[in-house]
């Protein structure tokens, strides 16, 4: 049976192919349209997943769209009908932008894919989280958190699932917060206020929040009350988020917490503006943990369960998901490498196949790669028409090779395999590097990913190492095998690993398992060898406000574009040489335009 | 070919719209940001020029204008920003985003689907309008020399894409390069006049759905707003007898 299942029309689209209850591919939309966040109906990723499969859409069984548009329109006109008449100028936006295509996904999708209606199936947003986190995890028996701006109605639900002996699956969520409530909007709002990009840029807050101390939580505080449920609620004055398409803080927020940060202004820490913006962002990061991790404590007792299973984009915070491991009473703590609404494509397809058309329950294997295989040879002829240097090496002589380059401190564009799903490079498509100095993190944020500097790298390490250099709770390489969770370096490292060592001593790291990704461990052990520290810094390949890249010519342009030395695909290497510039190009160039000159031009 | 950009006539009959415009500081920075995110997405798009297209030099040309065009826009955001730290503006109520979910605008043109010559006599247009405007901008800014800097860099690679991609266009399509580049006017014009009309259809029907809103709506908000008193605060259970038709988008 073959199931498709959409992700799109907000944030981040994708689309992902379940062959008989295993997925087989999945891709997100932005890394083949190029486009940052593409929220646009992912047709290229739905094209490319059918391809990868060798299907047509008549071939399919099922498609399924990972929300209820109509009840998402629901809650977006009673919000303007409560606001009235506060919400005159947002509403013909607001109706513009939901009648024009995300209402009528039913008739968008028939007609892209040519399928019967009756084959277009519709999951819960939050449904769709729940499975994304539950049936991709290596458990059996599970609660399940799942916590987000908004989907529909809900901003945070929880639940259970099992996997039963005798092949069936049931997903129950008991309860669920509603919008205007939202932890993810909670989090949103302070992102927008600290002057970075909604819906984008919360790791920022959440890195900036080791910078500060979180003197302001009782102001936050103001913002959230705990209701006597254990629940929580917004208090309405202190946002516009709910009333208008355009803000979300109101001017009582401004008052509570000062003027906003002007988004051009870098962040320094030496001004008293520049430290109570860390602060805001450290205290709304502790009123997000320790909101979680009451909710998650609540839920381990009632259940009585020892795995959590915990999507939605707030599972992006690893910082709170430590936490949770750590203090909600839970063993073990699953995040899928795409929790956020990119993934609910994958969720929906399994909540289809599994709660709808009943079938029975199948092992989802347990990596990240499910996009587009880079190939080598298009790298290699782009780079020798370019005159670069390019050498072609057996897997073995290869991994010694960039070892020997990271050892020399040269910084490599890695590219192996099919593309991570979700938004963490995790081994087929990084920048890697030397991790133990100041110089190579300043270099990497200056010449290569052209971005601000208070925001740590994360590191990689062979996960039979990983206890010698972090302190991991027991669950917490689980965590970290999808670099979803932040740990302390060990002090006695800290010094040997400073470019991955954020301010506060923690790295968000990746515990790699030899099967994961076989060659970039075998570089981690070669590394280890040289420098004595089987640990890279690995950060996402691809320039900031840019997608990772998929292709071996986008790994290629970006290569160069910025200081990575060596780029490697495969059994393809190469090296950057300093002669290839731009000016010798354009005079090259210009002996063109004066020939055409002579034949008479524009 | 001139290696100065010409000054389009319409540009110089709007000389007093252009000169209004860039006499007002809070004005002048945001027309500077946005510049700044216009040359940035032109630069990704001809940086997916270069990563699609088959001809090894044209891609080698692509990525450098690529780098131009991504360079102005830093160079644009570094100036507006430096402008809008001198000075407290308005612009301070525009930064409070929201995180709800926005759409997607009209898109000129998709990279991946034009072959070489359409996108080549596309920038050449582009270019050459851009070199155009930057020259009345430059010199609509004499007050500030700093921006007039950036100004006369910004042109200086622009005259370069003008031409190159004029002469590669010839090199591509020697026999119907010109015709190319008329075509390309005629479809710029076009989009043009589509955006206009847009413009115009999106005021009336913001018009038409303004005026439902205060008439329609006021009976409707009451009941909504009488909901929401008796709405409970905190967990809402999910009963199993909710509607889970799997076809049902409600
Ligand atoms: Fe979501
Ligand atoms: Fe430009
Ligand atoms: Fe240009």
């Amino acid at each position: 049976m073959k199931v498709l299942g959409i992700s799109a029309h907000y944030h981040d689209s994708a689309a992902a192919l379940l062959v008989d209850g295993v997925p087989v591919c999945a891709v997100q939309e932005e890394r083949l349209s190029r486009h940052k966040n593409d929220a646009a109906f992912p047709a290229a990723a739905i094209e490319w997943c059918l391809n990868h499969a060798a299907l047509e859409p008549a071939d399919l069984d099922a498609v399924v769209f990972y929300e209820r548009s109509m009840l998402k329109f629901e809650r977006i006109l009673t919000c303007a009908l409560r606001a009235f008449p506060r919400s005159w100028r947002s509403f013909p936006n607001a109706m513009k932008n939901s009648l024009g295509e995300k209402v009528w996904a039913r008739g968008i999708i028939s007609s892209h894919l040519g399928v019967p209606r009756d084959k277009i199936l519709f999951t819960q947003h939050h449904e769709s989280h729940a499975a994304a986190a539950f049936l991709t995890a290596p458990t059996r028996r599970a609660a399940i958190l799942t916590a987000d701006g908004v989907g529909e109605w809900a901003t945070l639900t929880v639940g259970h699932g099992e996997r039963r002996r005798d092949g069936r699956t049931d997903i129950t969520l008991l309860r669920e917060i509603r919008f205007p409530h939202s932890l993810g909007m909670l989090y949103s709002t302070f992102t927008a206020y600290l002057g970075f990009a909604v819906n984008e840029d919360e790791y920022k807050v959440m890195g900036l929040a080791a910078y500060g101390r979180p003197t302001l939580t009782g102001q936050v505080g103001k913002l959230i009350r705990r209701t006597p449920d254990g629940a929580f609620a917004l208090v309405p004055e202190y946002f516009e988020y709910q009333t208008t398409a355009s803000r979300s803080y109101s001017s009582r927020f401004v008052e509570l917490f000062g003027p906003p940060r002007n988004p051009y202004d870098p962040i320094d820490l030496e001004t008293a503006d520049g430290r109570r913006f860390a602060d805001c962002a450290a205290s709304v990061q502790r009123v997000l943990e320790d909101t979680l991790v009451d909710i998650a404590r609540a839920l381990h007792q009632e259940t009585g369960l020892s795995d959590l299973c915990f999507g939605g984009g707030v599972a992006l915070n690893g910082v709170a998901n430590a936490r949770i491991l750590a203090e909600s009473g839970f063993e073990r703590l699953f995040v899928p490498p795409a929790p956020g609404d990119a993934g609910c494509a994958v969720g929906a397809a399994l909540y289809a196949d599994r709660i709808y058309l009943g079938n029975p329950d199948r092992d989802v294997p347990d990596h990240p790669f499910w996009g587009p295989e880079v190939d080598a040879k298009e790298l290699a002829r782009a780079a020798r028409e370019d005159d670069q240097d390019v050498i072609e090496l057996e897997d073995a002589a290869m991994i010694e090779r960039v070892a020997d380059e990271l050892a020399a401190d040269r910084v490599i564009g890695w590219m192996d395999g099919a593309t991570e799903f979700g938004p963490r490079a995790l081994g087929h498509r990084s920048i890697l590097a030397a991790p133990h100095s100041h110089e190579m993190r300043d270099r990497l944020n200056r010449d290569i990913k052209y971005r601000e500097e208070f925001r740590p790298f994360a590191p990689v390490v062979p996960i039979e190492a990983a206890d010698t250099y972090f302190e991991l709770p027991p669950g917490g390489a689980r965590l970290a095998r999808f670099m979803s969770g932040v740990f302390p370096v060990r002090p006695e490292w800290r010094a040997r690993l400073a470019a991955i060592t954020h301010i506060d001593g923690s790295a968000r790291l990746q515990a790699l398992e030899r099967e994961m990704a076989p060659r970039l461990h075998a570089l981690l052990e070669a590394y280890g060898r040289r420098s004595g520290i089987p640990v890279l810094l690995n950060t996402s390949f691809n320039l900031s406000g840019e997608p990772i890249v998929t292709r071996a010519l986008e790994g290629y342009s970006t290569f160069r574009r910025c200081g990575i030395d060596v780029l490697v695909a495969g059994p393809t290497l190469v090296s950057k040489r300093a002669t290839v510039r731009a000016r010798p190009l354009k005079e090259d160039v210009a002996w063109w335009s004066g020939s055409l000159a002579g034949s008479g031009g524009v | 070919m001139s290696p100065l950009a010409r000054v389009a006539p319409l540009d110089r009959i709007l000389l007093p719209v252009h000169r209004w415009v860039w006499n007002d500081f809070d004005r002048r920075v945001r027309k500077l940001l946005a510049f700044a995110e216009v040359e940035s997405d032109g630069g990704r798009d001809i940086l997916r020029a270069a990563e699609v297209t088959p001809d090894a030099l044209l891609r080698r040309l692509y990525l450098e204008h690529a780098i131009d065009e991504l360079h102005h826009g830093d160079l644009f955001r570094q100036r507006g920003a430096a402008l809008l730290r001198t000075r407290s503006t308005r612009l301070r109520t525009l930064f409070n985003g929201t995180p709800l979910p926005g759409g997607h605008g009209l898109d000129d043109l998709s990279i991946q689907d034009e072959p070489d010559h359409r996108l080549l006599a596309f920038l050449h247009v582009a270019e050459k309008a851009a070199a155009g405007r930057f020259t009345i901008y430059r010199d609509l800014v004499d007050d500030d020399p700093q921006t007039r800097a950036i100004f006369e860099e910004i042109l200086r690679d622009e005259v370069f894409h003008m031409n190159y991609t004029y002469t590669q266009l010839a090199r591509v399509m020697p026999r119907s390069y010109r015709w190319q580049v008329w075509r390309a006017r005629a479809s710029r014009l076009w989009k043009r006049y589509l955006r206009v009309a847009a413009g115009i259809a999106s005021v009336v029907g913001n018009a038409v759905l303004t005026i439902m809103y205060f008439i329609l709506l006021p009976p409707f908000a009451w009941m909504a707003r009488r909901a929401e008193r008796r709405e409970p605060v905190g967990w809402t259970p999910i009963s199993r007898t909710r509607d889970d038709s799997p076809t049902g988008q409600y």
